[in-house]
């Protein structure tokens, strides 16, 4: 009797986990793929930023202490979190606001303008440094060119006041335009139309819709773009490198470029550069980590 | 009685739609000028390849060339970059781009679709050890993996451009989504009817997942041609596999002073995104509308 009912327990126990066999087999490649090239190279990462370079010793967080008493690391790190935070708050503005103007016009045009403005989003950064040094050029690009024709002095975007900050950002925004006004415009469509309907019998306001239904409804949306936004503009590094280089006087230096340069560059200490490596890489999982903690609180309210 | 009521009523509704159409024109337009804005230095350096040298940076500058040439895209085609040539250097690069997109949707969308849909044991902890890599941001790596792709002998060689990225914690995260919400009666019934786990995949849920497959691999294809930093520091030898985007990095550095040889390379770049974009246009839409909406 309880012979029986154990096999009846194990059979369909089995029958649950019949094709685990499959299962493996499938989820084993990726898993040797990243433990070899995600992993092994992270391990490596933390053993060298915990160890004397010359010695190879263990020595506690002196790595760390190092990075963080070099000047341009610690002036790159400031420079991104406020390219980040011009990025972010230029960004979510104007590709929301866009986003609602597609959402208002007819389908038909607002597919073909979405196309359009999705065109930058498939360009390299190199790419994208080449054609604005193109027309941000000194020497007679088509800014300078405007300029003169309008009897007023050319600027020389790379090297003038805070004006290389603009020639980085500009490509930046440029590039990521696209994909954020197609999410945001995804979140729009996703809101119930109903809920509008009854606010407009109700005789609400265009504000009063946005605050209390399209604000609220697309809170995941935004949350999703934040975070894209941020760890995306705190690992910025081709369009500075291409650019300016860092430059004037480590304007735009970020950390991935002052790393990527160190990196390169074999008179520099190569743990200690891992070392910032590591601290960037904090910075981002706390990042997301706050992002998916808000969007798990938010789905239990729900 | 009824005339003195319903006439300002009437003209108030009828304001009101001739209202809500103006606005509906003046946002049309405003859509159209943003787009033409987001395009425009896209279409500046078009003409601008066919500039000769002394129109390049002339005062005041011309959108289209006053005396056209195709010398700066004979002088790009017939140069000698690093060893190889630019056409040379595209077909490497068009090779790596499409075995990068081929191998990588198998391996993630494999994954994804025994994270979602097949029962085994320690799958969480399986889920999780796949997940956390998309958190590593590839500079704190970057020196550490060039040590590891050098101790398997993988520097220079093709391998290298493509293998260590095929596995992708974020595209097995989307497709394991997307098999989530993919209903599971046909599956069911080919389960019960013996059919293996690995033959339910090539039969049933590979047809079911072309635009999630578009989406991805459009990224994964656009991704590798788009690909600087890690070429750089891996292809160091080889020059038969020297990437497009080195190429022009290279030109940027190198034809400083005929700045119409790089224009025209970087506009021979440019079809290579905008011919996919053509193709895919109405996949790539909807998919992000996928992948954004929830």
């Amino acid at each position: 009797m309880s012979e029986q009912t154990l096999g009846k327990r194990r059979k369909k126990k089995s029958l649950e986990y019949i094709d685990a066999p499959s299962g493996y087999a499938m989820v084993t490649p990726a898993i040797i793929l990243l433990g070899i090239f995600a992993y092994i190279p992270l391990i490596m990462a933390l053993f060298r930023a915990f160890s004397d370079y010359s010695t190879g010793q263990f020595c506690g967080f002196d790595n760390f202490d190092y990075i963080l008493k070099t000047p341009s690391f610690i002036k790159s790190f400031g420079n991104v979190v406020l390219f980040t935070g011009i990025i972010v708050v230029a960004q979510m503005l104007l590709s929301f606001f866009f986003a609602s103007v597609l959402y208002a016009i007819d389908m038909k045009v607002a597919n073909v303008v979405k196309v359009i403005c999705y065109v930058p989003c498939l360009i390299s950064g190199v790419v994208a440094s080449i054609i604005y040094i193109f027309i941000l050029n000194y020497g007679g690009g088509l800014i300078t060119s405007i300029l003169i024709q309008l009897d007023k002095d050319p600027i020389a975007f790379t090297t003038q006041g805070y004006w290389p900050i603009f020639c980085v950002l500009l490509p930046t925004f440029w590039l990521g335009f696209g994909y954020n006004t197609l999410i945001m415009y995804a979140g729009l469509l996703n809101v119930p139309r109903v809920y509008y309907e009854v606010a407009d019998i109700d005789g609400a306001n265009y504000w009063k819709k946005m605050v209390y239904i399209t604000l609220p409804y697309m809170k995941n949306v935004f949350v999703l773009v934040l975070v894209n936004l941020i760890t995306g503009t705190l690992q910025m590094m081709d369009i500075p490198y291409m650019i300016t280089g860092g430059g004037p006087l480590e304007m735009t230096l970020t950390p991935s470029l002052y790393l990527f340069n160190s990196f390169r560059d074999s008179g520099r200490p190569q743990n200690v550069t891992i070392a910032g490596a590591l601290l960037v890489m904090i910075l981002i999982v706390t990042v997301n980590l706050v992002a998916f903690k808000f969007i798990k609180s938010e789905k239990m309210e729900e | 009685m009824e005339n003195v009521i319903n006439i300002p009523k009437y003209s108030y509704h009828k304001r009101a739609k001739r209202r809500k159409k103006t606005i509906k024109i003046l946002l049309t337009i405003t859509a159209i000028i943003v787009a033409f804005v987001v395009i425009f230095p896209v279409l500046w350096i078009i003409p601008a390849a066919f500039k000769p040298k002394n129109e390049l940076f002339s005062i005041p500058n011309t959108f289209f060339p006053v005396n056209g040439t195709l010398e700066n895209f004979t002088k790009v085609f017939n140069a000698d970059i690093n060893g190889t040539t630019l056409l040379k250097s595209i077909g490497a690069t068009l090779l790596v781009a499409t075995l990068a997109t081929f191998t990588s949707l198998f391996v993630n969308m494999l994954t994804g679709y025994a994270l979602a849909r097949i029962n085994f044991k320690r799958k969480k902890l399986i889920w999780i050890f796949l997940l956390f890599p998309m958190f590593i941001p590839g500079i704190t790596i970057m020196l550490t993996s060039i040590k590891v792709v050098y101790a398997l002998n993988m520097i220079d060689t093709i391998f290298v451009l493509f293998v260590p990225g095929m596995a992708n914690s974020y595209q097995i995260f989307f497709f394991r989504q997307f098999y989530l919400n993919i209903p599971s009666n046909i599956e069911e019934a080919a389960v019960i009817d013996g059919c293996s786990r690995f033959k339910i995949f090539f039969k049933i849920i590979i047809p079911m997942s072309i635009t999630p497959m578009v989406v991805i691999g459009v990224g994964t294809f656009m991704g590798a041609w788009n690909n600087f930093v890690w070429p750089t520091l891996t292809i160091t030898e080889n020059d038969n596999l020297i990437q497009i985007m080195q190429i022009i990095r290279t030109l940027n550095t190198t034809y400083k002073g005929d700045y119409g040889v790089v224009i025209a390379a970087t506009l021979i770049t440019l079809v290579v995104p905008i011919a996919v974009l053509t193709i895919f246009q109405k996949k790539i839409v909807e998919g992000i509308a996928l992948s954004g909406g929830k």
